[in-house]
This record gives C-alpha cells, sequence and structure tokens, in this order.
C-alpha cells in the first residue's frame, strides 16, 4: 500500500496544479494525506480549500493542526489511510461475493468476521509512507517538528507486523527547475532520521504539484532521475479477500 | 497506532435525550436512555434501562461500524476466554456484553453496543475525593485486572485514568476496549504521556511491559502532577528519556514507597505483569512501610507524637532546674 503525506503550511503557487496532480497519485493508487501545519494566526481560506482539495483528489484525509499536535495527526492520518484503503478493497469484495453493498449493511456476526480480517490486514499489508515536507520558507520554524512528528510515524510503523518503509522528501530544490529533493530514501529505521533537514537554504516559492509528480515518479522507478522508462503500475489492491474468504 | 493527546479535541457531537427508545435492527432488543455518561473519540457511551426491567446498563454508540466492531471483537474474544476458564475465585461472574446491534439513527444506522454498567467515577476522582491512601489498593486491583487482560493474551493499550472506573467501595473496572491489542501486535490507540514511545523508552509493540510503563505514569501522576507536567514539556522530543521519569521518581517524596516498583516498571525489568503484581503486593504491605506511605500516618498520631516530645523537653527542663 502506497501513500504520500504532503505537510504544508499554505498556497502553492508555482506549476501543475496539486489538485491535479494528487488525482494522477490515486489514478496510480497511491493515497494523498495532507496535513496542514499553523502555530500562530490560520492558514487562510485559500490555503485550508487548497489542502481540502488535494486529499479529496488523493483519496486521503486532511486536516490543519499546530506543530504539537502534528505527530498525532500524522499517525492518525497514516491509520485512518490504510484502514479505509482496506476498507473499501474488501467492500468491493463484499459486493462481488454476497451482493451486498457494504460492510455496514451485514448482521453483527458476519460484519465480526470481516472486521477481524480487516484488522489483520491493516497490522499486516506492506506499507510505504512517502512524506512530503514543503520547505518553503515559512515552515523553517515549523521544521524541527516536523523531524520529531517523522520519527514519531516511524516509531509506530516499526511496531506493525507488516514491513513499513518511510521516505523523505522536501521541495522546492536548491537549483531552479528542482522540483523535490530526497532527503532519506526508503527506510524501515528511525535512528536513520537524523538531521534531515540541516543543510536547508529556503526558499519562498511553493511547487507543491510538481512536487507531487516527482514523487509519484519515484514510487514508479525508485529515483528522482528523469527519463526512465515506464515500468506501470501493479495493482496490489485486488483480490486481497482472496486468501481469507473461501 | 492512533494516538490521542492529552487534550482529545472532539467536538461533541448532540446525544439524544432522556427517555429515548433504542430498538434494535437485528434483535430488537429495546433499551430506554437515561443520561449521557461519557463521550470520546470513539463514541457516546448512555446510561440505559432496558424496557421492562430495571437493570441499568451502559449503551455505547460508536461514530465508526469498523471501530466499534474492532472493540466488540476484542470484548467478544475475552468473554469466550473467560467462560471456557473458569475464574479461579469462583462465583458466577455477570457477562460484560449484553447485545451488539444497529439502530436506525436520522442520518443512516448506528452500531451499538450494550455492556454492563459501572457506578462509580474514574480513577484520577476517586483518588481525589478519597485520599492517596487509596492508590495501593485500586492500584493492586487495576494490576489485577491488567494480569488477567495479559494472560487472555491482549493488552490494554490506552491506559489513563479516565479508562479506569472504581466504585465507592473502591472496586476497579477497566473500560473502554477500543485501545485493546493482542500481544504481539502495535498497540492500537494510545495517549501521549502513558506512551512508552513518547518517553523514548520502547517501542509501541504490545506487550505487558507498556501496559506496566503506563502504569507507572498512571502512579506518578496521581501522587505527582506538576512535576510529571514539567518533565513533559521541558524536553525536546528526541532529549525526552526514561531517566527524567527516573529522577523524577527519585526525587519526590510521594513517590518514595513505590520508587522500587516504579523504577522497574519505567526500566521494563519486569518479565511479566505477575512478577509486577507481586512486588506492588510487596510494597503496599510491607510493615516496615507503613507509616511511610502518604496519608498512612494519621494527623492525631502526629500530633500526639509532638505532644510527647514536648512533655519529654518540659520533663527534661523540669529536672534540670531542680
Ligand atoms: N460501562 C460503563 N459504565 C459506566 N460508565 C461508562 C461505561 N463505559 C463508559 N463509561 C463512561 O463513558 C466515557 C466514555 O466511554 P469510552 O471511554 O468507552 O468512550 P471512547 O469514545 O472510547 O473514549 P476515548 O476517547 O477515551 O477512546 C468513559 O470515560 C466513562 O465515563
Ligand atoms: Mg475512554
Amino acid at each position: 500500500m502506497k501513500q504520500i503525506l504532503l505537510i504544508t503550511d499554505g498556497c502553492s503557487n508555482v506549476g501543475t496544479s496539486p489538485v491535479l496532480a494528487a488525482a494522477h497519485a490515486f489514478q496510480e493508487g497511491i493515497t494523498v494525506n495532507v496535513a496542514g501545519v499553523v502555530d500562530y494566526g490560520t492558514i487562510g481560506e485559500l490555503g485550508s480549500l487548497e489542502i481540502a482539495e488535494i486529499a479529496k483528489a488523493g483519496g486521503g484525509v486532511s486536516q490543519v493542526v499546530g506543530t504539537r499536535q502534528l505527530a498525532q495527526t500524522m499517525q492518525m492520518m497514516t491509520r485512518k489511510t490504510v484502514v479505509q484503503t482496506i476498507h473499501q478493497a474488501v467492500n468491493r469484495e463484499l459486493k462481488q461475493i454476497l451482493g451486498h453493498t457494504a460492510l455496514e449493511e451485514l448482521p453483527p456476526s458476519q460484519r465480526s468476521q470481516v472486521v477481524q480480517v480487516v484488522d489483520e490486514m491493516t497490522e499486516t499489508t506492506s506499507l510505504q509512507v512517502a512524506l512530503l515536507i514543503d520547505a518553503s520558507a515559512s515552515m523553517k520554524p515549523k521544521l524541527s517538528a516536523v523531524e520529531d512528528a517523522i520519527r514519531d510515524l516511524m516509531l509506530s510503523l516499526q511496531a506493525r507486523e507488516g514491513i513499513s518503509e518511510i521516505a523523505v522528501f522536501h521541495f522546492p530544490g536548491r537549483r531552479s527547475g528542482e522540483d523535490t529533493v530526497l532527503d532519506s530514501d526508503w527506510t524501515r529505521d528511525a535512528g536513520t532520521l537524523r538531521a534531515l533537514f540541516q543543510r536547508l537554504q529556503m526558499k519562498g516559492a511553493t511547487p507543491t504539484g510538481p512536487a507531487i509528480m516527482r514523487v509519484i515518479d519515484f514510487f514508479r522507478y525508485g529515483t528522482l532521475d528523469e527519463h526512465q522508462p515506464w515500468r506501470g503500475n501493479t495493482d496490489e489492491g485486488e483480490g486481497m479477500l482472496g486468501d481469507y474468504v473461501v | 497506532m492512533k494516538e490521542k493527546g492529552c487534550s482529545v479535541t472532539t467536538s461533541s457531537k448532540p446525544a439524544y435525550p432522556a427517555g429515548t427508545v433504542i430498538t434494535g435492527k437485528w434483535r430488537k432488543g429495546r433499551f430506554v436512555i437515561r443520561r449521557v455518561l461519557g463521550q470520546g473519540a470513539n463514541g457516546i457511551v448512555y446510561l440505559v434501562q432496558k424496557e421492562g426491567s430495571r437493570n441499568p446498563y451502559a449503551l455505547k454508540m460508536g461514530y465508526d461500524t469498523l471501530d466499534l466492531q474492532s472493540e466488540i471483537n476484542v470484548l467478544m474474544s475475552l468473554q469466550s476466554k473467560r467462560k471456557s476458564s473458569a475464574s479461579p475465585r469462583g462465583g458466577t461472574r455477570m457477562s460484560y456484553l449484553l447485545d451488539v446491534d444497529d439502530f436506525k439513527g436520522q442520518q443512516g444506522d448506528i452500531p451499538f453496543y450494550v455492556m454492563r454498567y459501572f457506578p462509580g467515577s474514574s480513577l484520577h476522582h476517586f483518588i481525589r475525593k478519597r485520599g492517596r491512601e487509596w492508590i495501593g489498593l485500586t492500584g493492586l486491583r487495576l494490576l489485577e485486572k491488567l494480569n488477567g487482560l495479559h494472560r487472555s493474551g491482549f493488552i490494554f493499550g490506552d491506559l489513563k485514568p479516565e479508562n479506569v472506573m472504581v466504585s465507592d467501595v473502591g472496586h476497579v473496572e477497566l473500560i473502554d476496549y477500543g485501545g485493546v491489542s493482542s500481544i504481539g501486535r502495535s498497540v492500537k490507540q494510545f495517549t501521549e504521556w502513558y506512551d512508552r514511545g513518547y518517553w523514548n523508552a520502547g517501542s509501541r509493540t504490545s506487550d505487558e511491559g507498556y501496559d506496566l510503563f503506563a502504569f507507572a505514569v498512571l502512579i506518578i501522576q496521581l501522587l505527582n502532577e506538576d512535576d510529571l507536567k514539567t518533565a513533559a514539556v521541558q524536553h525536546l522530543p528526541q532529549t525526552r528519556s526514561p531517566g527524567q521519569l527516573l529522577s523524577l521518581v527519585q526525587r519526590s517524596p510521594k513517590l518514595k514507597p513505590y520508587s522500587e516498583w516504579l523504577r522497574r516498571a519505567i526500566r521494563g525489568e519486569f518479565s511479566n505483569s505477575h512478577e509486577a503484581l507481586k512486588l506492588w503486593k510487596e510494597t503496599i504491605y510491607t510493615p516496615a512501610l507503613v507509616g511511610k506511605l502518604p496519608g498512612k500516618t494519621p494527623r492525631w498520631l502526629i500530633n500526639a507524637f509532638a505532644l510527647s516530645i514536648m512533655i519529654v523537653c518540659l520533663a527534661c527542663l523540669w529536672a534540670f532546674f531542680l
């Protein structure tokens, strides 16, 4: 299961629409969640609207919080999205197998069995979360909290039975045209997630849309280098219940 | 791995008024709402009466079918385990779970379950009202409950005073099984203060030590909340450490009687909760500790002691002048 978790504090202002980029991600089987971080004042009407729309297009959830609640919000969103994705897949299969449209319509006794399967899969499916950090100038005072929250998320994911990996990106890059920078490649270890954003030069531009597009590429090719051949996506989500429901 | 902050920001949802009859869609059970007992992140709990009976029950309506069912699954599995292994103390134990059903609300079906009602108050309220000398006994009973859960293969996870109910005579019950997870799985729900991971003291994988750590923080909170608060906010997440809790335990005279137990729980040194239970018993029943336990020395005894010293002094003075 693949997720992008975007952490930002305002509006994008350069390049492709981030809502369109999130829709592309969703098309690729990657869910996009958005955490808006603001400590003083508000994120602005435009900012909060954009955040909600990115998450909607990306099939995920969004929430605006202060740095104090960031860690728990990121965890909550990640877990919720895992459960939701499995829930949707299960509902699709229930419809095929039993003709019911949803878990909610099953009688409690059968519901119990299905939820057992959902819980099992929530714990055991392998999970990749790409964290995409807005590093435009206004985010500077929040970056250490972001780093702490990332480590805390890794701690929670490490506790799962399934393989869980995190990769960290920030945007924009140093050079113009460099939409996003890889800070940490896929890792399963919180220990490697130290001093992530030390050599960062903060800039004003916020190319959220292009950055999301680059992370989609990273999911496809395992690198940010351009001109890779198209590999296509693998449909992991299908047939999930197959092993459980006979 | 669902974390809930100390200040849970759940906007309270409108509750059903007293007198509302909740009818089950599948099993047709009818329950009359008396009042709201509490509200949390996962649902609203009402005090209800089964129609045609005088017995009070607690009815929990969930916000999310999947979450609530997951909680019900734990309760059912616990219940079947209890049934198969007769309780060592004997006696007929009233079952915890009475009914599971859906209710047709205005905006679609709402899942609910009906459980035993526990009159009483949350642990921290109870201790505030009745005094700290109750910590030993209620702590013992809480550890017994946790130990029972562990023996069934589960850990409680989200242990905090709000989830521990104490009756007026000091009976202890765990409520809110939404955070319960099987040993070996990831901890499902936790609250930062009580979370081993928050203090960089270990993983968020369910083991008996996870609950024991939370229990230790809970005891520290009951006896010295101010210093715990300071320790929690003083440090950056990276530098927060079990060492801070340990030095708090060392420093605080109120925690002194429990310091050995707390130290071992914070360091994760108990091999299981049975061992922790044993040491707790020894701690609270050691004769040497009577008098050292906070609040154990009655006021009149201290006064009497002061008076007798005065008399001795006076007697000495008197003897001196003679
Ligand atoms: N069986 C019961 N008997 C008496 N009171 C109860 C019972 N169950 C719950 N309550 C009351 O209702 C409150 C909320 O219940 P519960 O903790 O189960 O809800 P929740 O939504 O899971 O909350 P949380 O946010 O802690 O997860 C409790 O704090 C308690 O005061
Ligand atoms: Mg609760």
